[in-house]
């Protein structure tokens, strides 16, 4: 189960469970990723996907169940401090910061995730950008190809570009878990073949882990190692993506006949 | 369990008066979007017109028809119409402040027209006000209080029959739920959306007319007071359930009664009725935001448009933009529409000369202080300069950060009373006074920040109205604070030999205390901070997953503006050698973001310039006869309506205006075409946030 994992996992969860008033949206869930390892969570609509990030992430809090990362437990600890320890997030509905330039999203995220307490800095020595981070900067626009658009207002970007920009925000302050949720909604075949290449260029040179939570699923086969299957809140099958793709029941409840 | 009975059963009636205010209020916010807050002002001008008519000779039948059936559904009606239609999807802020600006103006336009203040109280609709008809155990009930209570049980019939049995009451239900949902279901909602205006004003005006006889002069600021409690009670509604916010505002003026009964008499017990809705407030208000997802296309709202939001923004500054593919730091104010490739040339060249006018103008104005201008202008563009200090910090709180208080009065206020009473108490030097009294107003601030810390948009400036309403009955009348309207004297700063009391050292002292204000603004503004804060305001849940912690940096900015209002407060309070409870009252805190935002909350000028105009209007106000005394509050009130087309505020229309033009005629003259600047495709050119100058307060 745990075919790709040398080592010590970096992310486990361990019988995460979430219920909406009568509704059970995860039910004792378990999973690990590798260091520098590329997980699939597919699903039908409603599975449990989402959830299942959210209490990752620190969105929702599971009713039980654990969360460690990097050997801490991080189930109680809030977003923002998830965040600074190395996990980087995209989100499926985008979340920018409306009329910020591309470059200072990337800025911002890059002296969030350093977590100095900078307001006195302010004062002294007027805050800005140090030449390191810019350098940071620099270099997630250069993978990304966002360079000629790093001082456009992310309001004027179309939504492929957009889409990077966020998984630029994700990966600034060198994050070890890259979480994606739905990357590839809104966007054209193109669009997505380009995410997928960037994506792959990004794991070779920073060695990044990767949950991936995609409908997309020609992406998910190009970009990840390893695939979860949930169905109503429960882990229907997991294991290296060709193998789960193969298993009838798989078929059945998720590909239905067309696959 | 009689006495308790003894004190509830007087509560009733306040009960249901509140209960029609929290209906009306529901009604038009779900109906429209618009949490109109100028309801409190619609029930003056019905209760003034009913009032006059009494006066007047017109039979008490004729002149509550008029006051509840025509005038109350007409001011709805146009109101709906001028304004709150074309403004359902725009920013809080947006929405907020007209409504706000109504409130304050509403009251005065209606006082010019009706000439003068009636001063006798007037009848109850139905019987003799002031007899006691029946008693109820031992209560007794008078004619005012019963007609209340009959004419509500009245209102709340008729409502029933009316969403029960009607079909327009039928498709008001369906609006009430889901607006959109309605029109996909082949409903006119605008149409819905008026019924729901004219019902919603004919409960304002009976609510203003049922208790005009209660007061012996009409005045607006008791309808302001009305207002919070209704509020409170469209809260416990949680904004959505008609029944609910009845019920709510019955049981709040239970409750007040049942308060006062059991407390001992004393500031405590007079304080704490009027905090009754600050209470309410900060317990329902985190239900009512999660009630407010129920609507099931409220997932695919409309986006409040993008140029408003940005518009009614600070622009702090983008510090990194490129050229030639590298990135570079570059301490520019703000650039967010420069920063498009190619253009940034062209807003430099543009911005420099509005900014070199600007800085003219501020130089011409201190240099005239200095040598011709007459002592009282001088005191009063000296009253302007404390008061920039004060919207100073509404620029960074609004304007960076995007929440909006309406308790600044009251930090300010604290800020004043601090300064004052370590300088008279302990000798303390009134310049480290106001040190202290910054830092206690931040203090405060704090406080104020740590419950409402999940509140934005019109939840936190409800909170906000309700903390300046509890400061008011529960701090300031205190002789230790603020000595209630009374107040306290303040003495004016010397250092050693050096005094700054007379009026040109003291200028002088208020212009450098301006700039070290405008300073840490800016400082803050082009910052680390900054940046955060504008990250914030996009997006507080991708702030939060890029590892800013979003709770720690509200409560900074929180502190940081209670304290820059404190020393505006305290600066103002020297100045003017008093300072009491009426100065900083909590309606106050509404003039100022009116103010603000439609001079500008996008730049330190527009806080200065709207400190000047403030205190010069009021002046103005003085020379003109009494009966125009609230002329000056008529117009701003009519300015917030250009407002929502222009929500950048007036300094940054006019500078985009002038920069525009200069732009246009120099590619004229060199022949090319125009500006970039048309490539931001807000599609509304006159809209686009263009930008302000970098313009530092006063002091070099």
């Amino acid at each position: 189960m745990t075919a790709g994992a040398a080592g010590r996992p970096l992310l486990v969860a361990d019988g995460i469970t979430k219920q909406f008033g009568g509704v059970t949206a995860l039910d004792h869930v378990d999973m690990a990723v590798a260091p520098g390892e590329a997980v699939g969570v597919v699903g039908p609509n409603g599975a449990g996907k989402t959830t299942l990030f959210n209490c990752l992430f620190g969105l929702e809090e599971p009713d039980s169940g654990s969360v460690v990362f990097d050997g801490r437990r991080i189930d109680r600890l809030p977003v923002w401090r998830r965040s600074r320890m190395g996990i980087g997030r995209t989100f499926q509905r985008m979340e920018l910061f409306e009329g910020m330039t591309v470059a200072d999203h990337l800025l911002v995220a890059e002296q969030a995730a350093s977590g100095t307490v900078r307001v006195w800095r302010d004062f002294v020595h007027r805050g800005g950008p140090t030449p390191t981070e810019l350098h940071h900067v620099q270099e997630v626009l250069d993978l990304l190809g966002l360079s000629e658009l790093a001082g456009r207002p992310v309001d004027t970007l179309d939504l492929g570009h957009a889409r990077l920009v966020e998984l630029g925000r994700a990966m600034m302050g060198t994050p070890r878990l890259l979480m994606l949720d739905e990357p590839s909604s809104g966007l054209d075949a193109e669009d997505t073949a380009r995410l997928a290449r960037i994506l792959g260029e990004t794991r070779r040179t920073t060695g990044v882990a990767v949950v991936l939570v995609e409908h997309d699923l020609a992406l998910v086969e190009s970009a990840v190692d390893r695939l979860y299957v949930l169905n109503f809140g429960k882990v229907l099958a997991s294991g290296p993506v060709d193998d789960v793709l193969a298993d009838p029941e798989v078929r059945r409840a998720y590909l239905g006949s067309t696959a | 369990m009689t006495q308790f009975f003894n004190y509830a059963v007087p509560g009733v009636p306040f009960g249901c008066v509140f209960a029609l205010m929290a209906v009306g209020l529901v009604l038009t916010y779900k109906a429209s979007g618009v949490f109109n807050l100028a309801f409190g002002a619609q029930a003056f001008v019905s209760a003034l017109a009913y009032v006059s008519l009494d006066q007047d000779g017109w039979p008490r039948w004729a002149s509550t028809v008029i006051a509840v059936l025509v005038i109350g559904p007409l001011v709805g009606v146009l109101l709906d119409r001028l304004l709150f239609r074309r403004i359902r999807t725009a920013s809080p802020l947006v929405k907020l402040v007209p409504s706000l600006g109504l409130l304050v103006a509403l009251p005065q336009l209606a006082l010019i027209i009706a000439g003068s203040t009636p001063s006798i109280p007037p009848p109850a609709i139905v019987g003799d006000a002031q007899r006691v008809y029946v008693h109820l155990g031992s209560v007794p009930l008078s004619g005012l209080e019963l007609s209340i209570s009959a004419a509500t049980v009245v209102v709340v019939a008729a409502l029933v029959v009316l969403f029960r049995f009607t079909p327009v009451g039928l498709e008001m239900r369906a609006v009430v739920e889901s607006p959109r949902m309605t029109e996909l279901a082949g409903v006119n909602a605008g149409r819905v959306s008026a019924f729901a205006w004219i019902l919603s004003s004919i409960m304002a005006a009976l609510a203003g007319v049922l208790l005009s006889p209660l007061y012996s002069q009409l005045d607006p600021q008791n309808f302001t007071v009305l207002l919070v409690w209704g509020v409170a009670g469209a809260v416990i509604g949680r904004f959505a359930s008609l029944p609910l916010a009845m019920v709510g505002g019955l049981a709040l003026g239970v409750a007040q009664q049942v308060i006062a009964g059991y407390m001992p008499a004393g500031v405590i017990a007079n304080g704490l009725r009027p905090s009754l809705p600050f209470v309410v407030l900060l317990a329902f208000l985190p239900l009512a935001r999660q009630r407010q997802i129920d609507d099931p296309l409220s997932a695919c709202d409309p986006p409040s448009s993008a140029s408003e939001a940005a518009a009614s923004g600070f622009r702090s500054a983008s510090t990194v933009a490129t050229s030639g593919g590298a990135v570079h730091s570059v301490g520019v104010w703000h650039q967010r529409l420069e920063g498009l490739p190619g253009s940034r040339m062209t807003g430099v060249l543009v911005r420099r000369p509005t900014a070199t006018f600007a800085w003219a103008v501020g130089g011409l104005a201190i240099l005239s202080a200095l040598t011709w201008v007459p002592p009282d202008w001088l005191l009063t563009m000296n009253q302007g300069l404390a008061f920039a200090i004060i919207f100073l910090s509404l620029t960074l709180l609004t304007g960076m950060t995007g929440q909006i208080s309406l308790c600044q009065a009251t930090f300010a206020g604290l800020g004043g009373f601090m300064a004052g009473q370590l300088a008279n108490n302990f000798g303390l030097p009134i310049v480290l006074g106001m040190v202290a009294g910054a830092l206690l107003a931040a203090c405060l601030g704090v406080l104020v920040a740590i419950p409402t810390l999940r509140l934005a948009g019109l939840p936190l400036a409800l909170a906000t109205l309700a903390f300046a309403l509890l400061a008011d009955n529960i701090l300031f009348p205190n002789s230790w604070i603020g000595n209630g309207a009374g107040g306290i004297t303040l003495p004016r700063p010397s250092a050693g030999p050096v005094s700054f009391a007379a009026a040109k050292p003291f200028f002088l002292l208020s212009l450098v205390i301006l700039g070290v204000c405008a300073g840490v603004v800016k400082l803050v503004g082009d910052g680390t901070m900054g940046r955060y804060l504008s990250a914030v305001r996009g997006s507080e849940l991708a702030a939060n997953s890029v590892g800013i912690d979003v709770y720690r940096l509200r409560i900074l900015v929180f502190a940081l503006s209670a304290a820059l209002a404190g020393v505006g407060g305290a600066l103002f309070g020297s100045l003017e050698g008093s300072l009491s409870a009426n100065d900083f009252g909590y309606q106050i805190s509404a003039v100022l973001l009116v103010v603000v935002a439609i001079v500008g909350l996008g730049s330190i000028a527009g806080a200065v310039v709207a400190g000047i105009v403030y205190t010069t209007l009021q002046v103005a106000v003085t020379s003109l006869p009494s009966r125009y005394a609230g002329l000056v509050a008529v117009l701003f009130g009519l300015a917030t309506l250009s407002y929502t087309r222009h929500p950048e505020g007036f300094l940054d229309y006019l500078s985009g205006r002038a920069q525009r033009a200069i732009a246009a005629r120099r590619a004229h003259r060199l022949g090319g075409g125009p500006p970039a600047r048309g490539a931001a495709g807000t599609g509304a050119g006159e809209r686009a946030p263009v930008g302000a100058d970098p313009l530092v307060g006063g002091a070099g």
